[in-house]
């Protein structure tokens, strides 16, 4: 087992290590105004190579579910900027759109607040799927302990719409797409495919995969962070946060002081996921669900210590005067 | 510790020299068109009353509209903090100070340290200073010291019509011509002029005690209506045109002593 | 858009003996007011540091006047604006030479007087007073002007200055944090940006955008270095910071960047060394209120600084000195849609112009001033308004309310376009000062 584990760790190591180069290249050419984007980009992808060997062995898999739903009760939606490979997957497209200079399209906000609603009816609906599909084959008996383990493991697997994801793109199971040997996979997918399967047949299944997977590739092409607004991971992350009980728990926030802010409204404007309460709420503590904690905002603000990322009252990260022009783009 | 206030006024120059304190003499010259002169002519005949010379003078201190023109002075402080110096020496609760001269009116607000907090200037208003008075004694053909008395005889005051009541000659003729009596005009021009300066004391905040400088604190008529106006009672100094150079003299001690104190 | 007639709306018949003879009057009294200011701020600080001495060359505007010529022989085109909204990146990134040109001569105004009533902003009526004569320099070169509708004054200086160059007009909303202000506004720079290729015949492509931008943000980055070091005990006057602030509006701009900088660079060598340039307990005092224009706006700054007791002018807020280039154009992704947006709303949202107005009563201002009175270690506020600003004056007791509650002395000091009354502000000043000296030494 250790030496397992020795072995997973050189080669997440040496994986990190050579991004890491690179990226450390790139960002000590580039300006003050990417630095913790770039750094971000690096963390997300060493966390999707580290789900890639946390996935090999199944113990790992329960050990994920309580991180990821645990510890954003006091980290907040940290998991949802820097850890989740969804969020690469995105970003890396969004990556591509600005190389090919197109314009990124905006959501109403009306409507963006609307989905930040529905999410939850969302969560709500993929766990209770599973049981509906029930009522197709119902089973022989309905007690307490036959529920229990329907939930984290029957065919339906409500849970692992949780996990959704956190899929690699290469996958250390038999992924839905195979090509030489390496199989494939999306976050989601899987799911897709399992729910399509009890209706139609494989030929369709594998079309409606497709059109799920093209679907979220051009949505994120023109909307940033488009599954973040509905994602249900998301909405069940951090979710006892919205209750007033608990507002005081996540320990990791963004903070604002309100004489500083000249309401320029840079903070609106480049939020992947347009969140405005970032502008509009005049001092203190910001606790909006709807925040992914890419502290993209924090590195924005043009006007020194006036938004800040506190970790249980220090501050970890401040926006400052980054008036240094990029020369690379 | 022996020193003396200058105020440079635009009509006249008020010497005061004060002696720990106290006030030793004070004395007064026409401004005329050389201030400077009238400033040491002033300064000369005090220090003559009190039996002085103008080496036993540790500090003078200027003050007043032509402060810089006096060279006698070793330094200088504004009206304002002349005024509230002053004012809090003779009254120790007083926390407003108006001061209106012949062609300007002030007002200071200040703590119970005499420390300025606040003040307001009008030189813009004519009818808010002393020269308007004069100008209205002359065209009712009154003597200035009488028409104080002569507006308290009134019951009522007449109205004046123009905005700008610098065009009161106009209006105190016509006035005369609609039968309207001496007094009450009077009256209505110490109205108007009180009105004036309790706006501008408004924009301060009134706030008792109350006091009243400058030489027309001396005129009853003008009183009367600014204590009327201003809805409080107003307190008045024995001499009321020499505060200011007293308060200039306050000052020079002040400076002296920390002087002394290096 | 309408044939512009050639009958002039506005401007009178003057015969041109009389215009030759006023403007050469002017201008002399012009040039001496100019030496004697920059005479004066040398006096106060016999230290001053050396690196001033290129603004002092710039002030006289007839350096920068060369300049310009030489590039418009070349082909340049010289764009001229009259309030802080005019997008001067656009302008920039078309090739073409953006300059301000409201006026700050005294004597001009009574020239306006002539066409619009005296109770007009007397910044106003010198503008106009100055296009009568052909008194600045900068008006004349300009081959169009952009109005910003902000105020009524500016509304219709706009519209009299057509009579005599082409006016492009923007409008700007009166409420700055709604979706359709933002709307209104970005359709107007889009107008504004098609105007500027149509006039200089460049068309401005993503690269030229981004260098402009990256050049108004470099100034940013001095500009606030220099005021950064205004914060400690003082090491330059007042009226030397608010000089270079203001040369930043006609000068070359990469040369401003740089000349600056260089004065920074002095400026924190004076730091270490401890050289200060008047005594470190002299009361530090911040301007607020309608802009104050070179050379003979300088009237105030004058008195505080020459005063006894003396004052020194460590912080502003006034749209030709400090709210030039306090705010960045912040630009998320380097797409000619984003630079447009991020322009756009810099130049909207980022504004503390009482022309606005907004359910907080204009909060972003009162933070702003509260934020230098911190910082900066404000011990009191002058409030100055010329005569027949609505806005500035109404805004006055906003501004009190919230300075009395924090307990620093504020004083409204309203004055005109004019010399005379030198000798009472003189007084106002002093006192202002003598209360604060003695505020410090309790």
């Amino acid at each position: 087992m250790m030496e397992l584990i020795g072995e997973m760790l050189k080669l997440t190591v040496l994986a990190g290590l050579t991004l890491a180069g690179i990226l450390v290249i790139l960002i000590w050419k580039k300006g003050l105004a990417t630095k913790v984007t770039y750094l971000r980009f690096l963390v997300q992808v060493v966390s999707m190579v580290a789900v890639f060997y946390l996935f090999t062995y199944p113990v790992w898999q329960l050990i994920i579910l309580i991180v990821i739903f645990i510890l954003p009760l006091l980290l907040g939606r940290f998991f949802c900027g820097w850890i989740c490979p969804f969020a690469l997957i995105m970003d890396a497209i969004t990556l591509i759109r600005k190389t090919v200079k197109v314009r990124y399209r905006l959501l109403p906000d009306k409507l963006n607040k609307f989905l930040h609603n529905f999410r939850y009816v969302l969560f709500l609906v993929f766990l209770i799927i599973p049981f509906l599909l029930f009522l197709f084959d119902p089973p022989s008996s309905f007690d307490t302990s036959f529920l229990l383990a329907m939930l984290l493991s029957g065919p339906f697997e409500p849970l692992r719409i949780l996990v959704g994801p956190l899929i690699p793109l290469i996958v250390p199971w038999e992924g839905p797409l195979a090509i030489s040997g390496v199989y494939f996979s999306y976050p989601y997918v899987q799911e897709v495919i399992l729910y399509s399967e009890v209706v139609f047949s494989e030929f369709i299944v594998n079309i409606i995969a497709w059109i799920f997977v093209g679907l979220t590739f051009v949505g994120s092409f023109f909307l940033r962070r488009v599954w973040c607004r509905f994602c249900p991971t998301g909405a069940s992350i951090a979710v006892l946060n919205r209750f007033k009980g608990f507002k005081w728990a996540p320990m990791l926030h963004i903070d604002k002081d309100e004489e500083k802010c000249t309401k320029c409204g840079i903070c609106k404007r480049v939020c992947p996921v347009q969140v405005t309460e970032v502008y509009e709420q005049k001092a203190g503590k910001i606790t909006t669900s709807m925040c992914t904690l890419c502290t993209r905002c924090v590195e924005m603000c043009p006007y020194q210590d006036c938004l800040k990322v506190k970790m249980g009252g220090k501050t970890v990260f401040r926006s400052r005067n980054w008036l240094e022009p990029s020369t690379i783009e | 510790m022996i020193t003396a206030g200058l105020d440079l006024g635009t009509q006249s120059v008020k010497a005061v020299v004060i002696e720990n304190g106290k006030v030793v003499s004070r004395s007064k010259a026409f401004s005329g068109f050389d201030p400077e002169k009238a400033a040491e002519k002033a300064l000369d005949k005090a220090l003559k009353d009190a039996n002085l010379s103008m080496s036993d003078v540790g500090h003078i201190t200027a003050t007043g509209s032509g402060m810089d023109m006096a060279t006698n002075s070793n330094s200088t402080v504004s009206m304002m903090g002349a005024d509230a110096k002053a004012g809090i020496h003779l009254f120790p609760n007083a926390r407003t100070i108006i001061d209106v001269g012949a062609e300007e009116a002030r007002a200071v607000k200040c703590d119970e340290n005499g420390i300025m907090m606040d003040f307001v200037v009008n030189e813009r208003c004519a009818a808010g200073a002393g020269a308007f008075i004069e100008a209205m004694a002359r065209a009712l053909e009154v003597e200035l010291e009488d028409m104080g008395p002569l507006s308290l005889k009134a019951e009522r005051a007449s109205s004046i019509n123009a905005s700008c009541v610098i065009f009161g000659e106009s209006d105190v003729v016509s006035l005369i011509h609609k039968q309207e009596s001496k007094p009450e005009i009077a009256r209505a021009i110490f109205e108007a002029m009180a009105d004036r300066v309790s706006s501008m004391v408004h924009r301060l905040g009134v706030n008792p005690d109350v006091v009243l400088v400058g030489g027309v604190a001396r005129d009853i008529g003008f009183v009367t209506s600014l204590k009327r106006k201003l809805g409080v009672d107003i307190l008045i100094p024995e001499y009321p045109e020499y505060v200011g150079a007293f308060g200039a003299a306050l000052v020079a001690a002040k400076r002296l002593k920390k002087v002394q104190e290096k | 858009m309408k044939k512009q007639s050639k009958e002039k709306k506005y401007m009178p018949e003057i015969s041109q003996k009389e215009v030759q003879e006023l403007r050469k009057t002017i201008t002399t009294t012009s040039q001496q007011i100019i030496t004697e200011n920059i005479k004066k701020m040398k006096k106060t600080d016999p230290n001053r540091p050396k690196a001033m001495k290129y603004f002092d060359e710039i002030a006289d505007f007839t350096k920068r006047e060369k300049e310009i010529r030489a590039a418009k022989q070349e082909g340049k085109k010289v764009i001229g604006y009259m309030c802080l909204f005019a997008p001067i990146e656009l302008i920039l990134a078309a090739d073409a030479i953006p300059v301000r040109v409201n006026s700050g001569w005294y004597d001009a105004s009574k020239l306006g007087d002539r066409i619009v009533p005296v109770e007009v902003c007397p910044m106003v009526r010198s503008t106009i007073g100055a296009k009568m004569i052909a008194l600045s320099p900068y008006l004349e070169l300009s081959d169009t002007l952009i109005s910003v509708l902000t105020c009524d004054g500016m509304t219709k200086l706009g519209e009299i200055l057509s009579d005599f160059k082409p006016v492009w007009t923007m409008t700007i909303p009166r409420v700055k944090d709604t979706e359709q202000s933002l709307r209104l506004w970005s359709e107007e720079i889009k107008t504004i940006k098609g105007q500027i290729e149509e006039l200089t015949g460049n068309k401005i492509r993503g690269k030229q955008l981004k260098s402009a931008i990256e050049l108004t943000q470099k100034a940013t980055k001095a500009f606030r270095r220099l005021q950064e070091l205004r914060k400690g005990p003082p090491v330059i006057m007042g009226r030397d910071a608010m000089l270079v602030n203001q040369t930043y509006m006609w000068d070359d701009i990469e040369r401003w960047t740089e000349k600056t900088e260089a004065l920074c660079d002095e400026l924190e060598e004076r730091v270490s060394q401890k050289n200060w340039a008047c005594p470190p307990d002299t009361p530090r005092v911040m301007l607020t209120g309608t802009p104050m224009i070179w050379p003979d706006n300088w009237k105030v700054p004058t008195l505080v600084e020459e005063a006894n007791p003396q004052g020194i002018l460590v912080a502003d807020e006034l749209c030709s000195s400090e709210r030039l280039l306090f705010d960045p154009v912040g630009v998320d992704e380097w797409s000619m849609s984003d630079m447009l947006n991020a322009i756009a709303e810099r130049y909207l949202m980022a504004s503390t112009c009482p022309c606005f107005t907004s359910e907080d009563g204009n909060e972003d201002r009162i933070n702003w001033l509260l934020n230098k009175i911190e910082e900066w270690d404000i011990q009191g506020v002058i409030y100055y308004v010329i005569r027949g600003c609505m806005l500035y004056a109404m805004e006055y007791i906003r501004v009190k309310k919230v300075m009395d509650s924090k307990g620093v002395p504020v004083y409204y000091l309203d004055t005109e376009y004019t010399r005379e009354d030198v000798g009472q502000m003189k007084t106002r000043i002093e006192a202002f000062l003598e209360m604060l000296s003695a505020r410090i030494d309790l």
